[in-house]
C-alpha cells in the first residue's frame, strides 16, 4: 500500500518492500529541458553531487540508492547538500568521469527538431565549455524544493533531511514537433525503428507489448529476419506516450526487417489484434504491476506522478484499469499510432511506398543576402543576410534563421555551424567559399553569445577542401582557368605588343616628321592607349587563372601535404 | 523418320483456350459483377487462380470499380491481389520491359509511383489475408520494381511458399529477382531454380525454372549466336533434358498450371539445340497453343518464329 508524506516541505510516496529498502529523489528535470549549448548540464550536475547511481529522462532526474536506512539518509543528504554547495572545483574531475560515448536515439531530432523533446538525440558538444555559472543557474532553476519529490521503498528514514533550496515547480516543456505530416519516415544509418505519441492509457501499454511480441513472432521466429527487438512505453507528463520500437537485423537483413516491421505495423492499424494475445498481455501486465509493487518498482512512477500534478495510483487501481483493456481498444490505439507513427529507414531504403512520407531533410526557402560563390564548385553557394544564412549545394538547401536558431558551433579554424530549431543544419566553412571570412563575420555578430558553442579545434585533414562538382560540368569547369590563361595570356601579349609597336611608330613618326604631325599622334597615341589597356585587362584576366589554378592544385593534394 | 502430317498453322496464345473461364471472368469484370468474378476466382486452384488474376489484370479501367470492392469489403483478398496486380501492370506498361539504361526518368518517376499505389492496397491485402498466395505473388514483382532489395523480396516469397508451397507463378517472379540484372547473382539463380523443382513431385512444372534460368543467363551473353552458344554447352544441354524429363516428359505430367508454358519453352530450347524429334513432341503435346514467352525473346513476332519452328520440327526445313 503506497502512503503519501511529507519530508521537508518536499512530497514523498512511502511502500513497504520486500528485500532490501531503497529509495530515491525525483526533480522534475530532463534532457527535453537542456537547449544545445547546455546539453549535458543535468548530466554533470548529476555526476557533480555524486557517485552513485540515478537517471536521466526526459522529463526526469532521480539519484536513487539501495541499503540501510541510515545508508539512504546519508546519501539523500549528501546530493542535497552538495546540490545547495555545487563543489564548483570538481566539475572538470565530474566531466572527465561522464567521459563516455553513449548510443543516442535519433529519432526524437526528427519530430521535434532541435529543441524540446528533441535535444536527446544530439551529443554534447556544449560539456567542455560549461561554466560554474551555468552549473549554479541550473541547479537553482530546477534542483529545488519545491521541483522534487521522494519515494522511499521500506520505512522512511528518522534521520533523514532533505534541505533543498527554494524554487518553483517547473512544469514539463511543451513537446512541438517539427514533422508536417505523419506517418512520416527518415532515412538512418543503422536498423529500423518506429515511435510514435499516443494518448497516455492502460490500452497504450498494453499495446506497446502486444506490439514488441507480434514482431518477435513474425519476425525473428517466423521470416527470421531479425535477431531482436524491443518496444518501450514512455509516459508523458502532458497526457501523451511515447512507443518507441527498436528491431535490430543483421546487415544483410536490414531491408527485410523494415518490410516486415512495416507489415506488423500494418496488421496492427488494420485491426489484426489478437484477443488471446491482449489477454496474454494483459494478465503479464497486471503479473507485473503486483510484483512491481511488491519490491517498490512502483514508487519512481508515482514520485512521477506528484511532480506532474497527478493522483498518486493505487496497484488496485492499476489492476482495474489494465484488467479492463479490451481487443478493440488496443485496436483503437494501434490506428492511432499508426497515423503518429515516425519510422526510421535502414540507409538509402526508402519507405515512401509504403506510405510513409518522407520528413523534410531541407528547407524550403533561401533567405535574401550577398552571395558567395563555392570554390571550384560552381553547384555550391552560401548567402548571408540580415535574415540568416542559407547553403546550397546542387538541389540540396539549408537555411537557418537567426530568430530561430537552435546553437551555433564555432571552429577556431573559422568554421561555422549553424543548427535552426527545425534541426536543418547550414555550415560555413570558409575554404569553401569566396570570400566566406565576410559571411563568418556576419554569423558571429548576429548570433548571442548564450547559444555559441566553441568546438575544440579540428585536424587538418577535417577541414573539407574545394573540390571540383562533381558530374558532367567536371571537365568544362575544371579546364577554364587553363583555357582562360591560355587564351587571355595570348590575346594580352598580342594586345600590347600591338600598342607598344603603334607607340614605336608614333615616337618614330613624331621623330620623322618633326613636330608637325600633332593630330595623326592624337590617333596613334589613342589607339596604343586602348590597345594598352585591353592588353593589361587580358592580363588581368590571365593572371586571375593562374592563380586560381595554382590554388586548385594546392587544394587537390593529400591532405596535410602542402 | 517422322510420320507426314501437316502441321498447324494456327498458333494461339490467348489464354482462354487453356482457362475457358477466362471469358467469364472478363465478362464480369466488365459489367462490375464482382460475384461472378468472385466465384470464378474462388472456384480455382489457387495457381490458377493466380494466373486467371494474371489474365485479367491488364484490363483497362478497372481500378474505381475495384476500390469500391474493397471500400465495402476492406478484406477481401481476391480484390486486393487483382487491383494490386492491376497497378503494377499499368505502371510496368509505362517503364516498359527494357533495361534501365533505356528508361527514361520521367517513365521510372511515374513506374515508381503506380508501384507505391500498388504497395499500399497489397499491404494491406496481405495484413487482412496473410495465406492468400496471389497478393504475395504481387508482391514479389512491386518489391522488385521498387527495388526493395533482396532480402525483402525473399522475406515475401517465404511468406508466399507459406500461404502455397511451390506457388509457381509467385517463382517465376523470385526468379526474376535472383537474375543479377535486378538484385541477385547467376549462382543464387540457378540455385534458386533446382533448389525450387527439387522441392517438388516429378512431374510437376516446376522444373522449368531450370531451363527459364538458363535462358535469363544465355541471354545476357548477348546475341542469338551467343544464345545458342551458351544453351549447347555440355552441362546446360543436360540440365535442359533433365528437366524435361523431370516435367514434360514425366508420366505424372498433367495438363494443369504450367503445362503450356512449360511446353513452350522447352519447345524452344529444342529447336535451339537443333533436336528434332524433342521439339515435334513438344508441339505435337501443344497442339495451336503456345505461350509468348520465351519465343518473344528471339523475334518481334514470336508467333511466326513458333510457325517456323514447328514447321521445322515436324519435317520441314530451317
Amino acid at each position: 500500500m503506497i502512503t503519501r508524506h511529507e519530508v521537508d516541505g518536499v512530497p514523498a510516496v512511502l511502500a513497504p518492500a520486500d528485500g532490501p529498502m531503497h529509495a530515491g529523489l525525483v526533480f522534475r528535470v530532463g534532457t527535453a529541458d537542456e537547449t544545445l549549448p547546455l546539453r549535458g548540464i543535468t548530466r554533470l550536475v548529476r555526476h557533480l553531487v555524486t557517485a552513485g547511481s540515478g537517471t536521466i529522462g526526459p522529463e526526469h532526474t532521480s539519484f536513487h540508492f539501495s541499503g540501510t536506512a541510515t545508508g539512504i539518509a546519508d546519501f539523500l543528504t549528501g546530493v542535497c547538500a552538495a546540490l545547495r554547495n555545487p563543489p564548483a572545483d570538481l566539475i572538470a574531475a565530474a566531466r572527465e568521469r561522464m567521459a563516455t560515448v553513449r548510443d543516442r536515439d535519433p529519432l526524437p531530432m526528427w519530430r521535434y527538431g532541435a529543441r524540446g523533446y528533441g535535444v536527446a538525440s544530439y551529443p554534447e558538444w556544449a560539456l567542455p565549455g560549461l561554466t560554474a555559472d551555468q552549473v549554479q543557474e541550473w541547479i537553482a532553476g530546477y534542483f529545488t524544493r519545491e521541483n522534487a519529490a521522494l519515494w522511499v521503498a521500506g520505512e522512511l528514514p528518522e534521520d533523514l533531511r532533505l534541505d533543498l533550496p527554494s524554487g518553483s515547480r517547473r512544469p514539463a516543456p511543451e513537446a512541438v514537433t517539427v514533422l508536417p505530416a505523419t506517418p512520416a519516415c527518415f532515412p538512418g544509418d543503422g536498423g529500423a525503428g518506429w515511435d510514435t505519441v499516443v494518448r497516455r492509457e492502460a490500452a497504450a501499454a498494453v499495446f506497446a507489448n502486444v506490439l514488441e511480441r507480434r514482431i518477435l513472432h513474425d519476425l525473428r521466429d517466423g521470416d527470421g529476419v531479425v535477431a531482436s527487438a524491443r518496444t518501450e512505453y514512455e509516459p508523458r507528463a502532458d497526457g501523451t506516450a511515447r512507443i518507441l520500437a527498436v528491431v535490430d537485423a543483421a546487415p544483410d537483413q536490414r531491408e527485410a526487417a523494415l518490410g516486415g516491421l512495416i507489415d506488423v505495423l500494418a496488421a496492427m492499424r488494420a485491426g489484426r489484434i489478437d484477443t488471446d494475445e491482449v489477454d496474454a498481455v494483459v494478465k503479464l501486465t497486471c503479473d507485473g504491476l503486483r510484483i512491481a509493487e511488491a519490491r517498490g518498482a512502483r514508487l519512481p512512477g508515482q514520485a512521477f506522478n506528484l511532480l506532474g500534478g497527478r493522483e498518486v495510483q493505487t496497484l488496485d487501481d492499476a489492476l482495474t484499469e489494465v484488467g479492463a483493456v479490451t481487443a478493440a481498444e488496443v485496436a483503437e490505439v494501434a490506428a492511432a499510432a499508426y497515423n503518429a507513427g515516425l519510422l526510421m529507414t535502414p540507409g538509402r531504403v526508402r519507405a515512401d511506398w509504403a506510405g510513409y512520407l518522407p520528413a523534410p531533410e531541407m528547407s524550403d526557402t533561401v533567405l535574401p543576402g550577398r552571395v558567395h560563390r563555392g570554390r571550384g564548385d560552381r553547384r555550391l553557394r552560401l548567402i548571408s543576410g540580415d535574415q540568416g544564412i542559407s547553403v546550397i549545394e546542387g538541389d540540396v538547401v539549408g537555411t537557418v534563421r537567426y530568430d530561430s536558431c537552435a546553437a551555433l558551433l564555432a571552429w577556431p579554424d573559422g568554421a561555422r555551424q549553424l543548427i535552426g530549431q527545425d534541426a536543418v543544419m547550414a555550415r560555413v566553412e570558409p575554404t569553401l567559399y569566396r570570400d566566406a571570412e565576410r559571411a563568418v563575420r556576419d554569423v558571429d555578430a548576429w548570433i548571442p553569445a548564450r547559444l555559441r558553442i566553441e568546438m575544440p579545434p579540428r585536424a587538418r585533414d577535417r577541414i573539407p577542401r574545394p573540390r571540383p562538382a562533381a558530374g558532367p560540368d567536371t571537365p568544362r569547369e575544371g579546364l577554364r582557368p587553363l583555357l582562360t590563361l591560355l587564351l587571355a595570356g595570348t590575346f594580352a601579349v598580342f594586345v600590347v605588343a600591338g600598342g607598344l609597336w603603334v607607340l614605336a611608330t608614333m615616337i618614330a613618326e613624331s621623330a620623322r616628321h618633326g613636330s608637325g604631325a600633332l593630330t595623326d599622334l592624337g590617333e596613334y597615341a589613342l589607339v596604343a592607349a586602348a590597345s594598352i589597356l585591353f592588353g593589361t585587362f587580358a592580363g588581368r584576366l590571365a593572371v586571375d587563372a593562374a592563380v586560381e589554378l595554382r590554388d586548385r592544385r594546392r587544394s587537390r593534394g593529400a591532405p596535410g601535404h602542402e | 523418320m517422322l510420320p507426314a502430317m501437316p502441321p498447324p498453322t494456327d498458333v494461339v496464345f490467348d489464354a482462354v483456350a487453356v482457362y475457358p473461364q477466362k471469358a467469364t471472368l472478363r465478362a464480369a469484370l466488365h459489367s462490375r459483377d464482382w460475384s461472378t468474378c468472385r466465384a470464378v476466382l474462388d472456384a480455382a486452384a489457387p495457381m490458377d487462380r493466380t494466373a486467371l488474376i494474371g489474365h485479367v489484370s491488364q484490363e483497362r479501367g478497372i481500378e474505381p470499380f475495384l476500390r469500391s470492392v474493397l471500400t465495402v469489403d476492406p478484406a477481401d483478398g481476391t480484390a486486393a491481389a487483382l487491383l494490386g496486380t492491376h497497378l503494377i501492370d499499368v505502371g510496368w506498361e509505362i517503364r516498359t520491359g527494357k533495361r534501365a539504361k533505356y528508361v527514361s526518368r520521367e517513365q521510372f518517376a511515374q513506374f515508381r509511383e503506380w508501384l507505391c499505389r500498388a504497395e499500399q492496397v497489397l499491404i494491406d491485402g496481405a495484413m487482412l489475408n496473410p495465406g492468400d498466395p496471389a497478393i504475395w505473388k504481387a508482391r514479389l514483382t512491386s518489391a522488385r520494381g521498387l527495388s526493395l532489395g533482396l532480402a525483402e523480396v525473399r522475406r515475401r516469397y517465404d511468406r508466399m511458399q507459406a500461404a502455397d508451397p511451390g506457388h509457381l507463378p509467385g517463382q517465376f517472379q523470385m526468379l526474376q529477382s535472383y537474375c543479377p540484372k535486378w538484385d541477385g547473382t547467376w549462382e543464387q539463380l540457378h540455385q534458386f531454380a533446382r533448389e525450387a523443382t527439387e522441392a517438388t513431385p516429378p512431374g510437376s512444372p516446376h522444373a522449368v525454372l531450370i531451363v527459364d534460368a538458363h535462358i535469363e543467363h544465355a541471354l545476357d551473353e548477348g546475341g542469338l549466336a551467343e544464345m545458342v552458344g551458351y544453351l549447347s554447352q555440355p552441362h546446360v544441354r543436360a540440365d535442359i533434358y533433365q528437366a524435361a524429363q523431370r516435367s514434360i516428359g514425366h508420366p505424372d505430367f498433367t495438363r494443369g498450371y504450367g503445362w503450356v508454358g512449360a511446353l513452350s519453352t522447352f519447345a524452344m530450347c529444342f529447336t535451339i539445340l537443333d533436336d528434332r524429334n524433342a521439339a515435334a513432341t513438344a508441339f505435337r503435346e501443344l497442339g495451336v497453343l503456345a505461350t509468348e514467352d520465351p519465343w518473344h525473346y528471339l523475334s518481334a513476332n514470336p508467333a511466326e518464329e513458333i510457325r517456323k519452328a514447328r514447321a521445322w520440327a515436324f519435317g520441314g526445313t530451317r
